[in-house]
């Protein structure tokens, strides 16, 4: 590879050659154009450099002494005259009979080599060719493998404009790492406090301790292009502790002590406390909690940083201290889900029906009064698919399926929520069956059109029931609207996914803790809401530029991805004057991702929820309140829900706006507000 | 992805060498033949620059100046390719804002080993 960049360079060589007599011969008719000087020695510069690059080292140090001379024109130092232009011309085509020497097409003098460069430094008045140590200098002697690994103390700070200057100081501690061990600390002693803090300034360092066989030269060498703008002082520490069979014999000794003591310990892994008194201390955080938010709310308005610093160290123990109560509350479902299989098999029995239950995910854990009050509800899932989703043994065998049927229990975190599944493989739901049935039942209109999920949803209805004679088990007029209570009470939500022939699933969506919350302040107009952080996944603008460019579709585009949102001062129907920027949440939701567009963002909330009263039961954009800081209360909203009840009211519109039906949907009650425009883009 | 560097010299043989090493070692690289050339190709996408510092029309201490005046190219890494002779040019380039720089001649894994640290 490296035949091809001499070939290019003898190539461009000439060229400079030519560049350099042109330069020349002008430079002999206006002899101090610095314009042409500098064109001079710009040609002998590349042909040095490059010349180096690529092996011709003899063409690199001649033209080296050339280049000498016409800096020292360059800079004023020296004139030009006649007899330098044709010496340097005479040296320039010394130059092309070197090139041709290596290419192989003649040869070089090198006598008139020696005497150009002394005719040249006679002219200058120089008598030491440019005294310059030999330019093809290696430093190798980084690493001696001889040495015993020793500690050095480094401390390294860069400057405060490193970033500016493109330097990350990460690649270098990476650079440092891959010398030897390295034990690293951070100092952020010179850290300015926040409010005079510049982003793009650097004002943290490290105190490292580095176990290597490298000199300090070597580790000086990493901070080389930083040297003289940071701080650095590398010192010698202690020798590495040698690797004796002594020193291992050493450290056995205390591993058979350590786990006599973890026996001993053992014995008070657990301690049995009361529900009772874990509410207790659940209820103290949360006032806690929001004694902590009139503190931050204080301290932020008073702008001393003492007091600052004490809330914020507050805000964090605060935090722990909640995470930490929460997971004591927190119990694994494997005793609610084991106590199925009695049922299952108690069931299976008397239907005569052979079930399988399998168990997934028993270790999840969810808040205690959740779990409570999740028992129920799953016994009626389980009753419900025992009993009209799982076929007799005849049937199943006449389906082409196993006459043994499985009954899935499975459990999962997804974000601050849990799914619980119920999921058998029985004949799932007949759509038709369940329309007509909703038909009769007066529930929608014959003349509706549903998509099939619309119809599946029925099933949740108030007073919906399919089974056609009432059984022992299940279908005594009170259905899935049970079960829709009460996870809805547990602000929870269920979704239902058919696969006729094959079987359902049921998943309850349920909140991981009933109590406290991290959430995200928002504030729309005057009232400010709060939205649960895990279904946040970020906030952008909204510009008017930006509604301008979706020509009024309530759709924005973020970093390629179209979402559409929800302008929740519309939504709520509350005043809210326009501002030149709004702020888009994009939450995660069961229907896909949406924005929700508020006036502003104001910052992370430990959020303590309170329940509200019966009044609000029915509002279903709304999951509790909390209390703020300043003492005002502030709803929390369910962005599921949120955007549920959007999409329904939107469809409505639209449905409406052509002739159709309206629809009479199950599970909405009471007026809906409206959506304007929403989803304008999609039908 | 692979990082983006621009090499500007007004050697056509370094611009060669340098694109041959960096693009076999994974990395992008777009050509400028000088200073100015350089400018008009800072609007695209680039993780670092690797200029020569003699060169026509605009020199690579200028056009370190020029990118460090540019606030869209904030903090972008600029290594200088020197020279042992060019010592003052070398602090007059570090004062500019250059990032690091190389001493001509290097092997190819001096390079990397510089890009490397640079840009990681």
């Amino acid at each position: 590879m490296i035949d091809q960049f001499q070939q290019s360079f003898q190539e461009e060589a000439r060229e400079l050659l030519g560049e350099l007599e042109a330069a020349l011969l002008l430079l002999d008719q206006k002899r101090d154009d610095p314009e042409i000087v500098g064109r001079a020695f710009r040609a002998l510069h590349t042909i040095k450099g490059s010349g180096a690059m690529f092996g011709f080292d003899d063409i690199a140090r001649f033209a080296h002494d050339l280049e000498a001379v016409f800096d020292q024109l360059r800079k004023g130092k020296l004139q030009a005259n006649s007899e330098l232009i044709n010496l340097t011309l005479a040296a320039g085509d010394q130059i092309k009979s070197m090139l041709d020497e290596a290419r192989g097409t003649g040869a070089a003098d090198r006598d008139r080599s020696t005497q150009i460069l002394a005719e040249l430094s006679h002219l200058t008045g120089r008598h030491e060719p440019a005294g310059e140590t030999a330019p093809a200098r290696v430093v190798e002697a980084r690493c001696d493998d001889g040495a015993a690994a020793r500690e050095w103390r480094i401390h390294f700070r860069p400057g405060e404009n490193a970033f500016l200057n493109g330097t990350n100081p990460l690649l270098l501690l990476g650079e440092l790492r891959q010398l030897g061990t390295l034990q690293l600390e951070t100092d952020p002693s010179a850290m300015p406090p926040l409010s005079q803090m510049d982003p793009e300034r650097c004002y943290v360092g490290w105190n490292m301790l580095l176990t290597t066989s490298l000199a300090a030269d070597a580790i000086r060498d990493v901070f080389i292009f930083v040297e003289g703008e940071c701080e650095l002082e590398i010192a010698p520490g202690s020798p590495a502790a040698p690797q004796s069979p002594a020193g291992r014999t050493g450290e056995a000794k205390p591993k058979s002590g350590s786990a006599a003591g973890g026996n001993g310990s053992a014995g008070a892994s657990s301690i049995r406390v009361s529900a009772e008194k874990l509410d207790q201390l659940v209820n103290l955080i949360g006032e806690l909690v929001t004694v902590q938010a009139r503190l931050s709310e204080l301290s932020a308005q008073r702008e001393d940083p003492d007091i600052l610093a004490i809330s914020e160290e507050v805000d964090r123990l605060t935090a722990e201290l909640r995470e930490n109560s929460m997971s004591i509350r927190m119990l694994p479902l494997r005793t609610t889900f084991e106590r199925f299989r009695r049922l299952v098999h108690d069931l299976g029995k008397e239907l005569d029906k052979d079930v399988e239950l399998t168990l997934e995910g028993a270790d999840t854990e969810l808040d205690k009064t959740v779990i409570d009050q999740l028992n129920d509800p799953l016994v009626h899932l389980i009753r419900n698919s025992m009993d009209h989703g799982i076929e007799t043994p005849e049937a199943r065998r006449a389906a082409g399926k196993s006459s043994r049927a499985t009954l899935h229990l499975s459990a999962l975190h997804a974000g601050a929520q849990v799914l619980i599944r119920v999921t058998d493989d029985g004949r799932g739901l007949d759509v038709e069956a369940v329309r007509a049935r909703a038909v009769e039942q007066g529930l929608i209109d014959g003349a509706a059109r549903l998509s099939e999920a619309e119809i599946v949803s029925l099933i949740l209805a108030p007073g919906f029931s399919t089974a056609r004679e009432v059984t022992d088990v299940s279908g005594r007029g009170v259905g899935m609207d049970v079960v829709r209570r009460s996870v809805e009470a547990l602000h929870g939500s269920i979704e239902i996914a058919n696969r006729p022939g094959a079987g359902l699933t049921v998943t309850l969506r349920l909140p991981l803790t009933l109590a406290i919350i991290d959430g995200l302040l928002v504030r729309i107009g005057h009232a400010h809401f709060v939205l649960p952080l895990a279904n946040s996944l970020e906030c952008v603008e909204l510009t008017r530029q930006d509604i301008e460019n979706a020509h009024g579709n309530h759709i924005a585009n973020v970093r390629g991805t179209i979402i559409p949102y929800i302008r929740l001062s519309e939504h709520f129907q509350m005043e809210s004057e326009r501002g030149e920027r709004e702020q888009i949440m994009v939450v995660e939701t069961e229907d896909g991702r949406y924005g929700l567009v508020v006036d502003e963002v104001l910052g992370n909330h430990q959020t303590v929820i309170k329940n509200l009263g019966k009044l609000y039961r029915d509002v279903p954009a709304v999951s509790g309140a909390t209390i703020l800081g300043n003492g005002t209360v502030a709803l929390i909203l369910d962005p599921h829900r949120l955007v549920q009840t959007a999409i329904r009211s939107a469809s409505q519109n639209n449905r409406s706006d052509r002739g159709w039906t309206r629809d009479r949907h199950a599970g909405t009650g009471g007026a809906e507000p409206k959506v304007p425009e929403l989803l304008g883009a999609r039908t | 992805m692979g990082k983006v560097i621009l090499a500007v010299d007004d050697s056509a043989s370094i611009r060669q060498m340098v694109k041959f090493t960096l693009s076999e070692a994974g990395y992008t690289v777009i050509e400028a033949v000088d200073g100015q050339d350089a400018l008009t190709k800072l609007n695209g996408p680039v993780n670092l620059v690797i200029t020569d510092l003699n060169m026509p029309n605009l020199d690579g201490i200028g056009l370190v100046r020029k990118v460090r005046a540019n606030p869209a190219c904030k903090g972008l890494p600029i290594i200088m390719l020197t020279t042992e002779s060019q010592e003052s040019r070398k602090q007059e380039g570090k004062a500019a804002g250059a990032t690091g720089w190389i001493v001509k001649p290097f092997t190819k894994e001096q390079m990397l080993a510089v890009v490397k640290r640079i840009i990681g």
